[in-house]
């Protein structure tokens, strides 16, 4: 079976500027993939490329086969940053996919509800997003990406503006969401300890300009995992110092760039 | 600005005090002799000329005239502009190949087109109507644009993840999106589009408010000035104050409550 996504030769210019070389990667169907590298090393990029909403500058990418020529139809993307559309209720935002399909009508009405109760949001169903919390809203993010039953999610750091608790739990309900839906995830971060307590894999990307990937480790912890404990576990810690190895020089040269 | 609001009770009191201070210092002055009646007028006479008009009926045509001319150019200038704005903001070059004349004309004095309306319209309502509507275009031609410009490029991004077509796109986040823009300056283009076909009628016409003063001005009568200038401040209090519930209302999804709109462009009319 052809690979949910398939990164061939890819790289992203912009004027003055090479993002991205040489970018050769397979992600197989059903895989919780994360991204890690230093900031500014065009990891948001490759999952926007991945997205379809930007081209890539040279090389292909081919989901499930297909080379991607537009928006990326099989996925879902939860942003960073506030996403939701400010004058929707909680409901509609959930309901927008579903309503973008010419779905409407009590089925999908039913849907939307169904998927405020798995996020713990009852009660808040007419609240507009203002209303909310941070982490409130994320749940509501998440709902919205995953209601349309999308064959991948692209996550582009969403919880990096939450506080540590928040984060702690929405990172056990991404799990047990995607737990069993046989899904493609790619998850982009910076925090480590994040990506591989998350991930079956995790791809480490080098500083920018130009960054390509240099590593790549599978994260053979067994699931389910409890988050709250696994990062004292001996095998995360050995995981963690052989990927930080890699990762930490990336780290330094993207900090002395920075600074230069 | 201060952190917290001010209390309303204080400032309603406050209101009321120094518009009865302002009224009674007026009359004061007139009685006293210190202000000439038949330059400055009196409130108490304003008002009895105010009432007079009502109970006798005379004043409603004329109301009725100006209230229709100014929700006709309200409406006109605000769908004209909605869709100039739309266009040009998905249409970048045509948006940069109008601009110098979209300028140029902004930058007209509308007062000088109420002649050249007048030939081409007539002493009707519909020169006053034209010329409300080039005061109402502008403002909502330059919010929408703005506003469907200024969308915040994620929001965008989310809804195209999510399947929407370039005609859902406008309807769910562009339209909401500049609807902020246009309505906060709604308040502006409705109080301008008053004081435009207030000004037509002054310069020529047989019915309205402006109408109205302009013929009381010609027999030196202030109070009938004075009487029409206050119908007409009410009217618009009372728009005012129905555009600000229509805002609130379509809004309710933004965390504060507006401010008094947009910013009031120079040179209007």
């Amino acid at each position: 079976m052809a690979p949910a996504i398939a990164l061939r030769g890819v790289a992203k210019r912009f004027p003055g500027y090479t993002a991205l070389e040489d970018i050769t990667l397979d992600i197989p169907a059903g895989r919780f993939l994360s991204i890690v590298g230093p900031s500014g090393c065009g990891k948001s990029t490759l999952l926007n490329m991945t997205a379809g909403l930007s081209r890539p500058s040279e090389g292909a990418i081919e989901i499930f086969g297909e080379e991607l020529a537009g928006i990326n139809r099989r996925a879902s993307y939860m942003f960073q940053q506030e996403a939701l559309l400010p004058w929707k209720t909680v409901r509609e935002n959930i309901q927008l996919g579903l309503t973008f399909r010419g779905r409407e009508g009590r089925a999908a009405a039913e849907q939307a509800a169904a998927w405020i109760h798995r996020v713990g949001l009852d009660g808040f169903a007419a609240s507009y997003p203002y209303q909310l919390s941070g982490g409130m809203r994320k749940r509501v993010s998440m709902a919205q990406c995953w209601i349309v039953e999308p064959e991948m999610v692209l996550m582009d750091e969403p919880f990096a503006a939450l506080d540590v608790h928040t984060r702690l739990r929405m990172q056990s309900e991404i799990l047990a969401l995607w737990t069993g839906s046989g899904k493609t995830v790619v998850f982009v971060t910076h925090d480590l300890e994040e990506a591989i307590s998350l991930s079956d894999e995790v791809v480490v990307l080098s500083a920018g300009p130009a960054s390509g990937m240099i590593g790549r480790y599978a994260v053979d912890l067994p699931r389910p995992r409890p988050l709250i404990d696994i990062k004292t576990e001996p095998r995360f810690v050995e995981l963690y110092r052989a990927i930080w190895s890699d990762l930490r020089g990336e780290v330094l040269k993207s900090y002395e760039r920075n600074r230069a | 600005m201060s952190e917290t609001a001010p209390k309303r009770g204080p400032v309603l009191a406050w209101r009321i005090a120094l518009g009865a201070a302002f009224l009674l210092a007026w009359q004061g002055g007139v009685n006293a002799k210190l202000l000439d009646k038949f330059f400055f007028s009196r409130p108490s006479d304003v008002i009895a000329r105010v009432w007079m008009w009502i109970v006798s009926g005379t004043i409603w045509p004329h109301l009725a005239v100006t209230v229709t001319e100014a929700l006709l150019s309200f409406t006109i200038g605000a769908l004209l502009g909605i869709a100039g704005g739309f266009l040009l903001a998905r249409l970048p070059w045509l948006a940069a190949v109008c601009d110098p004349y979209v300028k140029i004309a902004n930058s007209l004095p509308r007062v000088v087109l109420a002649p050249i309306f007048l030939l081409w319209f007539g002493l009707g309502i519909w020169s006053k109507v034209a010329l409300g509507v080039t005061v109402v275009f502008f403002i909502v031609f330059f919010n929408t644009y703005q506003g469907v410009r200024e969308v915040d490029p994620v929001v965008l991004n989310n809804a195209r993840m999510l399947g929407a077509s370039e005609r859902q796109l406008i309807r769910h986040v562009l339209i909401p999106s500049a609807l902020t823009w246009i309505f906060s300056s709604l308040h502006v283009s409705i109080g301008f589009a008053i004081i435009a076909v207030v000004v037509g009628e002054y310069l020529g016409a047989s019915k309205g408010i402006g109408y109205t003063i302009a013929q009381a001005e010609g027999v030196f009568d202030t109070t009938g000035v004075f009487a029409g200038m206050a119908i007409l401040a009410a009217f618009v209090l009372l728009v005012g104050e129905g555009v600000s519930r229509l805002e609130r209302w379509l809004l309710r999804w933004k965390p504060a409550a507006h401010g008094a709109g947009g910013d009031s462009r120079d040179n209007v009319v």
